[in-house]
């Protein structure tokens, strides 16, 4: 009851007409460069950090926020019209949803993904209000076993996006673990696979990857396609989602809602991670597995929502703790710092009017962020109607300019050419390229909390599953693996399909 | 892409190629982690550990590959045209090499324009001139309004000054 | 007339470096680092000083550093309009990655500000001092696991000083690497590891909470407003200090030099950065010219033995 009054007031402070500006602001711009691969939110902030100098500070960090929730909802944008993930959360979207624009249902993919971010914004801040304090405490218990076996879960869910060949899927995930090799590695500082460049020291940009395996790799294979051209890019049916889209949709969002939160808010866990798994258990769940993989609206609902959900969770531990889990969140605090202020334990107590004014404007910016987009859906849905030597032109300039804004070393270019080529050859021969890129996130974070395990454990492998949570993960992976195995050795058809449809 | 092909039975030469790059891929992660020193430390995983484990995944896919060449379970890519290509990648290829010269606009606009072409718009000129259009407003609006550290050119200072 | 044009442009282009003073920072981290937070507090003060009309900052992240200094060697070589920041954890990095490219390869200016570490551990530890760890360490340096930032950084070189200063094998210290302070952080106040390094800025909320319990200091000196002992006060002789420094692009002239060096001397001296280092918490410990390089030249011949006593550097 405290906390709801605190909250009011909060909304008060947020309905201000020059924090609304602020606000406003912030998910515009937000918006605008979450549509840019590789350009991120942190590094927006970062830009904009100087411009706020003078602002009065409970502005800026609200237009920060806005930007926050604003780059979220923007990466949705180009995976599903152009198969261009804005950045790593949104890379699945662009699975089913640039299939769904494909067949001219680009619209209520869209709105799918503008609906399911607002449910999800609007649920993980509430969630964020009430139980942060809660939710910090469950995220710190867990250490890197636990961290570990999520990793494996997250693998082994990633078979969902396989495509039609065990394989060809397992041979992309194996190029992108190979791909995340690179670098320095963080236990022992040992440089591993960079030939001495000291551009690959820092291993392979996930960005710069994915922009090239999609969007450079697809434009590749379009181009160069012989024969009638396909139906690609027409748009057709209605712009706004039928009540079957509604029907399939809203347990979708609220599915990703509670994955992404928690997921969110654990010091190791990343939007990513969460969006990944969100996939998979739509997958697993659908009353209509046949369309997965060519246009499944579950498949963007549920992500979508994941992914703006661990947006809010990330927050629980930079409120509460002042500890910052990801780029935005870490240049979030300088700012806060910028002001004087030091998020930590006492930050609810010291501050808690700015602390509620900006949960009041997360909300805020939440709302702005629908009434902003679903007009907008009708426009960017026009987008596809431009001619495509034109479209590709535009695609292919603003994927180099990611990368260039970020890093402009021709060493960056280079692979983004090279990965593109190999993106195309993927394309060519059927081989799924998500799987490259959820390899190269995953690979690192799974062997990097395993070898912090074990060397907490002075090499005892039994801690692996000392805990319960670690130990119920993994056997939930074994079981996924085991299960279907059994049931294929066991019978096939339709008895499979009908159990596989009951468990879990 | 791959709904426009029917798997036929018989022996693939792409898959073998595909193999050999695989196994190659494994030789270079081995090779790498020969070089490595081994010191797991108290985790007694070292940093060579998982890449040599990757390796033997990457050995394994390969043999895979090999014996659905030999079923001719892979699929048969349509025709491609390799004008096309060759436009986009010239043009991408031209970005990375004239970026720090020219600046981002005039390379932009010569890789919209090389990638227009490469979709078929003649003439030549137009694609570049829309990608210079294009190009300058990008620039404008990522480098002078949002900061952002774009490579400025001759043409840059000259729209925009120092 | 495209040639022509060009021509035009060419000449505008050449004839704008004669009359702008403006500089680049590159920080050779993410945004949100201390390199960067330097970078950036250095963009601001300058530009509102009028030390420099405009000022921008590049990110160049990756390898302790390293990578953003291969970059800054490569590209702005002779550029007296390139600067870049680095510091002690650089030093470390470019041993442990054996990084083709060192800081001879640039132009130190000079050290601007520096960080105390802190050795911390859970508040619900029954280690209680300093003492009280280095026992558990000498019994058994296993059992004590310590969490900070990447291997080699300054975080892992405390912990080899420690141990060396205390009479333990430092090749056996148990130290595990975290990407990024926050990752360390909730490790510590998880519970999950036996003790902490970082810097002191890192953990003061938490201390004034009571959720982690700070054994002790890395300053010379006890530290104004800190309740810890320093390191060297509970009996180990180890002193360290994670500094941040400028340097500038190889291959400048004296006069380049000279220039870049007022400048930077003009910052130090300026209202704004005094103010600006008092809100970021940082300390100043600005050192130039042949006395910076003296300090320099001796902070990487002791990292390079420490990390070559760590097991790190062959």
């Amino acid at each position: 009851m405290d906390s709801f009054s605190l909250l009011l007031q909060g909304l008060e402070t947020a309905l201000q007409p020059m924090i609304l500006l602020y606000a406003l602001v912030g998910v515009v711009l937000g918006t605008a460069v979450g549509v840019l691969p590789g350009i991120g939110p942190a590094l927006t902030v970062a830009l904009l950090l100087p411009v706020t100098y003078g602002l009065d500070p409970a502005g800026s960090l609200i237009m920060f926020a806005g930007i926050y929730y604003g780059g979220m909802y923007g990466g949705s944008t180009t995976s599903i019209l152009l198969n261009t993930p804005g950045e790593s959360a949104s890379i699945v979207t662009a699975i089913e949803g640039n299939q769904m624009a494909r067949q001219g249902r680009g619209g209520p993919a869209l709105a799918t993904a503008a609906i399911g971010s607002f449910v999800a914004g609007l649920i993980a801040t509430l969630l964020l209000a009430f139980l942060a304090p809660q939710v910090v405490k469950l995220a710190l218990s867990l250490g890197p076993r636990e961290y570990f076996a999520l990793m494996v879960l997250a693998f082994v869910t990633v078979s969902a996006t396989f495509g039609d060949s065990t394989l060809r899927g397992l041979t992309s995930l194996f190029i992108g673990l190979a791909l995340a090799c690179v670098g320095i590695d963080g236990l022992t500082g040992a440089a591993r696979l960079t030939f001495g460049v000291p551009q690959l020291m820092d291993g392979i940009e996930t960005t710069t990857l994915a922009v090239a395996l999609f969007a450079i790799g697809e434009a590749l294979g379009v181009a160069a396609m012989t024969g009638p051209a396909d139906r690609l890019h027409r748009v057709t049916g209605r712009v706004s989602m039928t009540a079957q889209d509604w029907k399939r949709s809203w347990k979708a969002w609220l599915r990703g809602t509670f994955i992404g939160f928690p997921i969110g808010s654990m010091p190791a866990g990343g939007a990513d991670v969460a969006s990944f798994l969100s996939y998979a258990t739509e997958r697993k769940l659908t009353k209509h597995p046949e369309e997965f993989g060519h246009g499944a609206i579950e498949g963007v609902a549920g992500p979508e929502a994941a992914n703006n959900a661990a947006a809010a969770g990330t927050l629980v531990p930079l409120l509460t703790l002042g500890l910052p889990t990801t780029a935005t969140a870490a240049i979030m605090l300088a700012g806060f710092q910028q002001f004087g202020l030091q998020p930590g334990p006492l930050l609810f107590i010291t501050n808690a009017e700015l602390v509620w004014g900006l949960i009041a404007s997360l909300l805020i910016a939440n709302v702005m962020l629908v009434v902003l987009n679903l007009p907008l859906i009708g426009l960017w849905i026009k987008l596809l109607s431009i001619p495509r030597p034109w479209l590709y032109g535009g695609i292919l300039l603003f994927a180099t300019l990611g990368t260039i804004g970020v890093n402009p070393s021709p060493i960056e270019l280079g692979m983004l050419i090279l990965f593109g080529l190999m993106g195309y050859g993927m394309r060519l021969y059927g081989y799924p390229v998500a799987p490259v890129v959820v390899g190269l996130i995953l690979g690192p974070m799974a062997e990097q909390q395993l070898r912090r395990a074990l060397s907490i454990a002075q090499g005892d492998w039994q801690t692996l599953v000392s805990t319960p949570v670690s130990a119920i993960l993994l056997t939930v992976s074994v079981l996924l693996i085991v299960v279907p195995m059994v049931l294929r050795l066991m019978g096939r058809g339709k008895v499979l399909a009908a159990v596989a449809g009951d468990t879990d | 892409m791959t709904k426009g092909f029917v798997p036929e039975r018989r022996p693939r030469g792409a898959a073998f190629i595909i193999a050999a790059g695989l196994a190659g891929l494994a030789g270079v992660l081995l090779w790498d982690a020969a070089g490595l020193k081994q010191d797991g430390g108290y985790a007694g995983v070292g940093p060579a550990d998982v890449p040599r484990m990757i390796a033997y995944g990457l050995l394994i896919l390969s043999v895979g590959t090999v014996i659905a060449g030999i079923r001719g379970d892979l699929p048969r890519p349509p025709r491609q045209a390799p004008a096309p290509l060759l436009w986009i990648l010239g043009g991408l290829g031209a970005q990375l090499a004239l970026l720090h010269v020219l600046g981002f606009v005039l390379s932009g606009a010569i890789l919209f324009g090389c990638t227009a072409r490469g979709f078929g718009k003649k003439p030549l000129w137009r694609g570049l001139l829309i990608g210079l259009v294009l190009a300058v407003v990008i620039y404008g609006l990522f480098d002078r309004v949002l900061r952002l550290n774009l490579p400025g050119g001759p043409l840059e200072h000259l729209i925009f000054g120092g | 007339m495209k040639h022509t044009f060009l021509g035009v442009a060419f000449a505008a282009a050449l004839a704008v470096p004669a009359f702008a003073q403006d500089y680049t920072i590159m920080a050779p981290a993410n945004p949100g680092g201390g390199w960067d937070g330097t970078a950036r507090a250095m963009q601001e003060v300058m530009q509102a000083e009028g030390i420099a009309p405009s000022v921008e900052v590049i990110n160049v992240p990756g390898a302790g550093g390293t990578v953003g200094l291969a970059q800054f060697v490569a590209d702005s070589a002779g550029d007296p309009t390139k600067l870049i920041v680095g510091g002690y954890v650089m030093v470390g990095a470019i041993l442990t990655n054996a990084s083709p490219v060192t800081l001879a390869d640039v132009t130190p200016i000079a050290r601007l500000t520096g960080d105390t570490q802190a050795i911390v551990v859970p508040a619900a530890s029954d280690i209680q001092t300093l003492g009280d760890l280095v026992e558990k360490l000498k019994a058994d340096p296993g059992a004590v696991s310590w969490a900070g930032g990447s291997a080699g950084g300054t975080d892992h070189i405390t912990v080899g000083l420690l141990a060396k200063a205390a009479g333990v094998d430092p090749t056996k210290i148990n130290y595990v690497a975290f990407s990024g302070g926050g990752e360390a952080m909730a490790a510590i106040l998880g519970n999950q590891v036996t003790a902490g390094v970082s810097s002191v800025g890192e953990f003061a909320e938490q201390v004034k909470a009571g959720t982690m319990r700070l054994l002790a200091v890395s300053s010379a000196e006890r530290m104004p407003g800190i309740d810890a002992p320093t390191i060297k006060e509970a009996g180990f002789d180890v002193v360290v200090q994670n500094w941040r420094m400028i340097a500038a692009a190889p291959g400048l002239s004296d006069e380049q030099k000279a220039k870049v060096a007022a400048d930077i001397e003009k910052l130090n001296a300026s209202a704004g950065w005094t103010s600006m280092l008092e809100t970021k918490g940082w300390a100043n410990t600005y050192l130039a010219g042949a006395a910076f390089d003296t300090q320099l030249a001796a902070d990487i011949a002791t990292t390079e033995t420490v990390l070559r006593d760590i097991g790190l550097v062959k």
